[in-house]
């Protein structure tokens, strides 16, 4: 290569090459099913993202590993839905698209947010592919007119399941657990987003109603800087503690760390599982945090206990927050998956066939490491727990748990 | 009345972060009438320069006592050179060749500098915001009624002192009048054998530094760095600059001051999601009853 030009000419041709060999390539194994994956993989959400991918990886590797009727592997086609660095509908709403046009995608992981959620039912329930999201908490997804307006294509099908609960249920556990924790005071605050605002809500309505006070109510404008002014007037409420609806990523993070400049740092804040990684943002500042999780917690259940030495053997890291829930989700749709593969005598199963295989009772639960997992006829889990967890020098330890009535 | 102080210096604590970066956009559009939508950006830069310096000294250990004053100043400088360079390369590479071409030209130009910063520092950080050490110490004082933090004291000093210098430097300086000059007639202001272009780049490295200053002081106040976050107060110091009187120096300082006070304030009687209405209405209404600003002066329209 004498001069720069055929250097460059050449690496394009090396670089071209792989490509060109690729595209004329045979057609991948029709043994194989995909495991259709929508998170938020980049950007501000992609720590809890990641480790929501890493829980569906090690369901699918288990799986693969004991043996799939049909001879069959499993393997996971993950797509992000991060946009400018936030999880975002229309990118969601294209990845399921891009997964369902793909036929040996038969269940869709995911997503992570509400609002991807909402712009993804209409579509999965059209093409009547099961979805299970480990996270998607709020209650129009399943629940009431929001959910039937989300399945009108195909209003007699559901196809969106979740492992985790509602935003009232969290809600109305938040507002229980405050209680216990002698906070009577609160000043919510909320990010204005479909999971932020209904917690919020939820929140509102259920402390009052167990005899709590809510001093005030604020909303948050979508990338404020600036929290100080907005705790400056809570401040001026004196309450117990701030209650926030909303994600790390969306202010609490921000609004936690901003509590210290104002003179508020000794205050308690509490909120959903949108902000279990705080600490990363607000580090030693997120101390007095208070947040819930709507799962057991992993260290109270031999099953879960197994789930988090396999976690952390491959890949070297603490569980995630959704983690378990993610391979949760996955092993309720690899069972109906399996399922589904013997009732077709070992060959193929169509959407539909997966999807009839969805576990509805006790009697054919999937025990998962959150507890034996069921769905009624909304989609939700049939016996919800919720966990309350504390923020200590840093890190996550847990108080209590909740067991909620279907 | 206690919270009332307390929203005000709040305000004004924001205002000097709003200030400092509309002044850039001023002392730009002062002399070549270009709006250099890429400034927000600029702090940006200056802020993760900022904290990349905070994050290697923790590291290093050695951010103690006098170890921490020396660590802030180093941050401060780095943050200060790193964006007056950016902002003067910008200028170099992406308008200079631009400045006998349409005034459109350069516009569309700074848009682009500014997404193409963006996306090399969502390459260069990432995309999700990146949290400040918590190194600086924030006790609170209580002075009478007003409770402020130490580190809000010493954000708008070092905003203030930034400002006098600067009102010094253009009024005062040779090179201030030079500044004026060529803002005034770029022609002309050649003609009595003033270095236009290199002028006009010492310009960019002024705007850049306080860019830089600003980095500084708002990633220290909010406690984070995120990639888009010059575009948000980008926005709000360029309507600052539009309501004290583009290309006015004093009225860049006025109206960041104002801004801040009034997003402070209406966050404080209306609600924190209306903050951003009362803001941009501001400039809506400043662009109808008074394009020329607060301080700006009337120009008889050109005809």
């Amino acid at each position: 290569m004498r001069s720069p030009r055929t250097a460059a000419l050449a690496a394009i041709l090396l670089l071209a090459s792989p490509l060109a060999a690729c595209s004329s390539g045979p057609a991948p194994a029709s043994t194989t099913i995909g495991i259709g994956v929508d998170l938020p993989l980049s950007g501000a959400d992609a720590s809890v993202g990641t480790s929501t991918l890493d829980g569906i990886k090690l369901a699918v590797a288990h799986a693969n590993a004991k043996g799939v009727p049909g001879g069959f592997t499993f393997a996971v086609q993950a797509l992000d839905d991060t946009q400018q660095g936030v999880h975002n509908p229309q990118q969601g709403a294209s990845n399921v698209r891009t997964l369902i046009a793909d036929d040996s995608v038969l269940a869709i992981i995911g997503p992570y947010n509400s609002n991807v959620a909402a712009a993804e039912i209409p579509i999965t329930n059209q093409a009547g592919i099961v979805q299970i999201s480990p996270s998607a908490v709020s209650d129009g997804l399943t629940l009431g007119k929001d959910a039937a307006m989300l399945r009108r294509a195909n209003p007699t099908v559901n196809t969106f399941f979740r492992v985790c609960t509602t935003d009232s249920r969290q809600g109305s556990a938040a507002a229980r657990f405050a209680l216990d924790l002698k906070l009577k005071r609160a000043y919510i605050v909320d990010d204005n987003e479909t999971y932020g605002l209904d917690l919020a809500n939820v929140f509102a309505r259920d402390f009052t109603k167990l005899g709590g006070t809510v001093l005030g109510r604020d909303h948050i404008a979508p990338d404020t800087q600036d929290f100080k002014a907005l705790l400056l007037k809570i401040k001026g409420y004196k309450p117990d503690f701030i209650f926030f609806g909303g994600t790390t990523s969306t202010g609490g993070g921000l609004l936690r760390r901003q509590m210290f400049d104002v003179g508020m740092g000794k205050l308690a804040f509490m909120g959903g599982d949108g902000i279990p990684d705080i600490a990363e943002v607000a580090k030693k500042r997120a101390d007095g945090t208070y947040y819930t999780v709507a799962a057991p917690n992993a260290d109270l259940l031999p099953a879960a206990k197994r789930f988090v030495a396999a976690y952390k053997a491959k890949f070297g890291s603490d569980v995630g927050p959704y983690s378990a829930n993610a391979y949760a989700a996955t092993e309720v749709a690899i069972s109906a998956i399996e399922q589904a593969i013997v009732a077709n005598g070992n060959k193929m199963p169509t959407r539909a066939e997966v999807l009839a295989k969805i576990p509805r009772n006790a009697k054919n639960e999937v025990h998962t490491p959150i507890g034996p997992i069921s769905f009624n006829k909304n989609g939700d889990v049939r016996k919800p727990v919720i966990s309350l967890y504390a923020i200590r020098n840093g890190h996550s330890s847990f108080i209590e748990q909740l067991n909620l009535s279907e | 009345m206690h919270e009332f102080l307390a929203q005000l210096a709040n305000g004004v604590e924001l205002g000097a972060i709003y200030a400092l970066i509309a002044l850039g956009y001023t002392l730009v559009y002062g002399i070549l009438e270009l709006i250099n939508f890429a400034h927000g950006d600029v702090y940006t830069f200056g802020s993760f320069v900022a904290l990349g310096i905070f994050v290697g000294l923790r590291a290093a250990g050695v951010l103690h006592g006098a170890g921490l004053i020396l660590g802030i100043a180093a941050a401060l400088i780095a943050a200060i050179i790193a964006s007056a360079l950016l902002n003067a390369g910008i200028e170099r590479l992406a308008y200079r060749r631009l400045r006998k071409a349409p005034r459109l030209a350069p516009l569309i130009t700074a848009i682009g500098v500014s997404f193409m910063l963006e996306n090399l520092i969502e390459l260069w950080q990432g995309s999700a915001p990146v949290p400040f050490p918590n190194v600086i110490p924030n006790p609170q004082l209580h002075i009478g009624a007003l409770e402020v933090g130490v580190q809000q004291i010493v954000v708008v000093a070092l905003a203030i002192v930034t400002m006098v210098t600067l009102h010094f430097f253009v009024q005062r300086s040779k090179l201030g009048k030079a500044m004026r000059a060529v803002a005034q007639d770029r022609d002309a202001a050649s003609l009595v054998g003033i270095n236009v272009d290199r002028t006009i780049a010492i310009t960019f490295l002024i705007a850049g530094a306080l860019a830089g200053v600003a980095g500084f002081v708002g990633g220290v106040s909010f406690g984070s760095a995120w990639f888009l976050n010059g575009f948000g107060a980008g926005l709000r110091a360029f309507t600052a600059a539009v309501l004290g009187g583009i290309g006015n120096i004093a009225g860049a300082m006025l109206g960041g001051f104002l801004i801040g006070m009034l997003e402070s304030f209406s966050t404080w009687l209306i609600g924190g999601q209306w903050s951003n209405v009362a803001v941009f209405s501001v400039l809506i209404l400043v662009l109808v009853f008074r394009p020329s600003g607060l301080l700006g002066e009337t120009l008889p329209e050109k005809v």
